[in-house]
């Protein structure tokens, strides 16, 4: 029996790869279906809204996956309440005081929002996710932590800034966002649209690990667990990131500093399904002065993607790198003069 | 010593005498059934105050109701002893009540959650360093 649970142990930390492919058996498009159709206005009832939901299915995964999709096709990010929050956070960031009262009186707000509006924020949905999952005697926790993006957590650390889940199903613990798998917000315009990612559902705990740092380290899931100074020199990687690929591979770091006519490489796995022609990956640099679009070299292999590009000329690059209209991820390199 | 383990048995026919008619009294009092009622408050720190449209079910079913305005309730189900009633609110940490032969008002108080709220949501806005920002 020890021996086992050794056995299974080492298997679960050896899961580099998307923890969907557990539940393979699993036909997600019908349970999708189903959970789609669903209706409730409100939130009030919560209890017959969970029940009635996942009514049709025997297991956790099929019950859970249900209310994953039903949350994050019927609750809408509300950009404003956000904003709303950080503004408030910002102003009594040193008056620990009144940053308890606004967080219990802004609790109220945002719980009714998802009651009555089925609107809300990060904490939001986890709260969301852990509440229907107990009902039907799944656990599941909310965790707290840094969300790393293009404007947030991406040079330094700033404050804990987002909440996401770990479920328990078949006695192992999984990680998943709803809030990024709902769809995306356009701050500049106050709104949000729904899409789907299901990237971000049971997603490979060391990818996932590149944008969400658990203030808790015990929900990491990973074997090897980065500081937090790690942490933001991760490469930058996007919520596309989530369907496209299955593990970042190389570089190892977001910033880089090579000379004249050095080569950067960079290596993915892509998910199952995914093939992207060598033609659809574009490597964009932007210095200062212009954005330049490339065609890196590519060498594919199986589901193992290579990408190599040589930089010529000096200067301070942000470096993109496409694959379709996808965004996959960000880096930088300070390209100095060659030596004599 | 004969003396000794006439008494025994004595007591032990006198125990299950006791036991049967306990499950006989039991039994007789879980057909019983118990209306609830119940007021459902919340608790942030010392404030207490009504929660309006909390959940109250029965545990692993979907028999139901919620608090009215007022934060009242009455179960639409007559319960039996032993029955397990949640009391459920967003934001505040769920309780379980087991019904007793004697239960027929409930005062429930969930206390707040005390976690923080957070909300950073995700854009498609593409990263910007610093140095190459204008």
């Amino acid at each position: 029996m020890r021996r086992l649970s050794i056995l299974l142990l080492f298997f679960s930390s050896l899961s580099l790869h998307t923890q969907q492919s557990d539940f393979k058996s699993f036909d997600f498009h019908k349970i999708d279906k189903i959970a789609k159709n669903f209706k409730a206005k409100r939130l009030d009832d919560l209890n017959n809204i969970t029940y009635n939901l996942t009514k049709d299915f025997d297991t956790d995964i099929e019950k859970f996956r249900a209310i994953f999709v039903w949350i994050t096709h019927n609750v809408s990010n509300d950009y404003k309440l956000y904003a709303k929050n950080s503004r408030k956070r910002k102003r009594f960031e040193e008056d620990t005081i009144k940053l308890e009262e606004w967080n219990s009186k802004f609790k109220k707000i945002i719980f009714k929002k998802l009651i009555r509006k089925k609107r809300t924020i990060c904490t939001g949905y986890a709260y969301l996710l852990k509440e229907m999952s107990d009902i039907v005697g799944i656990k599941a926790e909310i965790v707290h932590g840094y969300g790393r993006t293009a404007d947030v957590n991406v040079e330094n650390l700033e404050d804990p800034n987002h909440s996401w889940n770990v479920v328990k199903l078949n006695n192992k613990w999984y990680l998943c966002d709803p809030t990024w798998a709902a769809g995306i917000s356009y701050p500049d315009q106050g709104k949000f649209v729904f899409g789907y990612n299901d990237g971000l559902f049971l997603t490979a705990p060391d990818l996932f690990l590149f944008n969400h740092y658990p203030m808790y380290s015990q929900y990491k899931l990973t074997p090897v667990v980065p500081t937090l100074t790690e942490f933001v020199n991760l490469p930058l990687l996007y919520s596309g990131t989530y369907n496209t690929i299955d593990a970042h591979i190389a570089p190892k770091k977001m910033h880089h500093k090579i000379v004249q006519n050095d080569y950067l490489k960079f290596e993915y796995e892509l998910k199952e399904g995914i093939s992207i022609p060598n033609d659809k990956i574009k490597l964009i640099t932007v210095s200062r002065v212009a954005e330049r679009t490339y065609r890196p070299e590519v060498i594919q292999n199986g589901n193992r993607i290579q990408l190599k590009h040589q930089f010529k000329k000096r200067g301070f690059y942000d470096i993109h790198i496409y694959m379709g209209e996808t965004l996959i991820a960000s880096y930088t390199t300070d390209v100095k003069k060659e030596k004599e | 010593m004969k003396t000794n383990s006439k008494l025994s048995t004595k007591r032990s026919v006198a125990i299950l005498y006791a036991v049967i008619g306990f499950l006989f009294y039991s039994t007789s009092m879980n057909a019983q059934d118990i209306q609830v009622k119940g007021i459902v408050k919340g608790k942030s720190d010392d404030v207490i105050e009504i929660l309006s449209g909390a959940n109250v079910y029965i545990k692993g079913t979907t028999i139901a109701t919620s608090t009215n305005k007022k934060g009242e309730f009455t179960f639409p189900r007559k319960l039996k002893s032993g029955d397990i009633l949640i009391f459920s609110y967003l934001g505040y940490e769920r309780k379980s009540v087991r019904i007793r032969t004697n239960t027929s008002f409930l005062s429930v108080i969930l206390e707040e959650d005390d976690n923080e709220i957070f909300g950073a949501p995700i854009s498609n806005q593409r990263f910007k360093s610093k140095q190459n920002k204008q």
